[in-house]
């Protein structure tokens, strides 16, 4: 089966289609010319395209289309409570639900639901109205909530710098799940909520595994987020990075590409190293081959994706690499595009 | 029937009933793009705000509470309307509004 990999970059969407090889890749784009895309997804419910985008003049909007891009439709109301102070500063992401909805987390720390199909958006007012929201701080790349995790019994939600929370009722409560999560920036290094997670995955396989990349190190949880564990070091050249990707057939297996440190983002070792475990992230091993040996590249936490098949990830300078085989060896697929915000993977 | 009624009623509280101007509202390319392709509206307005709040991408030049965004620009007959009120500033048959994003970013 062929892949559609939709990468959202700084000025725009690009589509990137191979086929079962992998080997050879076609581009398309840019389209949503103008517009910081900084996640796309192909809804696998309907193939409905999906582009979370943002421009620095006309705000933040959700994009979707039912052809692919040919023709786009824009999400009519993003809501805010009128109470609330708060604006919408940026759209992160885009997750397909588990039966009809749409979830799309945002800038501040901000969660969404569409039952329409991405036309009007409902605030989550629990996230909206934590009682924790006031030792919240935004990050570097704003106070964006990144990911979500969607499974029958449970919801995750990972906003930097607020940290992972899990609600058990649906989006009635959050609950912290920050435990032995470090956060090395603040005068109490392990605090309730204020961790600046990059990236939170579930494995599909094992829902109550859960992994992450943060600011402070790699780390995986086996009881659903409620104590994590330190994963860094066993062949890892640093913590710090963004990027995570999951083998969704072995919840043993995890990728991360390791940055410097949190004052150098650019990957370790003057090297562009993906790195591979393959026992739950005791060790951790180059997975580099075909990878430029000398580069000082840098992958944002939306740019990794896995689709069971082949890896790919795209670096701000660009470049699109693909490990047709699931990191063994990788090629450049795309070259010289945008500087490269998400990338995903979907069928074809 | 009577038909010596057949014009505007009068207003009982005495207040002009002005008729809407019909002003010209150009979208910059990006804009011109949410709205189909679409570059020019004519759109019935008595005032800026009124104007843009009739325009497709009326959530793109305008936030959630309804102001206009601060990295926005309108230009009514060539002149850079800004400020606290500009949203009230009235518009005349024939007023061309531009709509221009600042110059901005990299």
């Amino acid at each position: 089966m062929g892949v559609l990999l939709p990468v959202g970059t700084r000025k725009g969407l690009f589509l990137l289609r191979s086929d079962d090889d992998r080997e050879n890749w076609d581009v398309e784009g840019p389209l949503l010319p103008g517009w910081g895309v900084y996640h796309a997804i192909v809804d696998p419910r309907d193939g409905v395209l999906y582009a979370a985008s943002n421009n620095p003049v006309y705000g933040a909007t959700v994009h979707r289309s039912s052809d692919l891009g040919q023709n786009w439709e824009r999400a009519e109301e993003i809501g805010l409570p009128e109470e609330s102070e708060l604006k919408l500063l940026a759209a992160w992401h885009v997750e397909p639900g588990q039966d009809s909805e749409l979830w799309l987390g945002a800038d501040p720390g901000l969660l969404f639901r569409s039952d329409d199909g991405g036309v009007t958006w409902t605030v989550n007012r629990a996230l909206l109205e934590h009682p924790t929201r006031e030792r919240w701080q935004p990050g570097a790349g704003g106070m964006c909530t990144h990911s979500i995790q969607l499974l029958d019994d449970a919801m995750y939600v990972a906003i930097s710098a607020a940290g992972s929370f899990r609600s058990d009722d649906g989006g009635d409560s959050w609950t912290p799940i920050n435990r032995n999560v470090a956060a090395e920036f603040m005068p109490d290094p392990y605090p309730e909520v204020g961790q600046c997670v990059h990236k939170l995955l579930v494995h599909p396989q094992r829902p109550e595994r859960l992994w992450q990349q943060n600011h402070c190190g790699v780390y995986r949880s086996d009881d659903r987020g409620d104590t994590w564990e330190r994963l860094d070091g066993n062949g890892l050249p640093s913590g710090f990075g963004f990027g995570l990707a999951l083998d969704p057939a072995d919840p043993d297996v995890a990728y991360v590409i390791p940055e410097e440190s949190q004052e150098r983002h650019y990957t370790s070792d003057g090297r562009l190293g993906v790195y591979r475990t393959s026992d739950g992230g005791a060790s951790w091993e180059l997975a580099a081959s075909g990878l430029p040996d000398r580069a000082w590249a840098a992958v944002l936490r939306e740019g990794f994706a896995f689709d069971g098949t082949g890896l790919y990830f795209g670096t701000q300078g660009g470049s699109v690499w693909a490990s047709p085989q699931g990191g063994g060896e990788w090629i450049e697929a795309a070259r010289d595009l945008p500087p490269i915000l998400s990338v995903e993977a979907a069928a074809a | 029937m009577d038909r010596s009624g057949a014009g505007p009623a009068a207003d009982p509280l005495g207040r002009s009933r002005r008729r809407l101007s019909v002003a010209v509202v150009h979208l910059p390319a990006i804009l011109a793009a949410e709205a189909g392709g679409q570059k020019r509206f004519d759109v019935g307005a008595r005032t800026v705000g009124e104007a843009l709040r009739e325009l497709p991408v009326r959530n793109l030049v305008l936030d959630e509470a309804g102001q206009l965004r601060r990295l926005v620009n309108v230009y009514v007959d060539g002149v850079d309307v800004r400020g606290r009120g500009l949203l009230e500033v009235p518009l005349r048959d024939d007023s061309e509004v531009r709509i221009i994003g600042a110059v901005a970013g990299g």
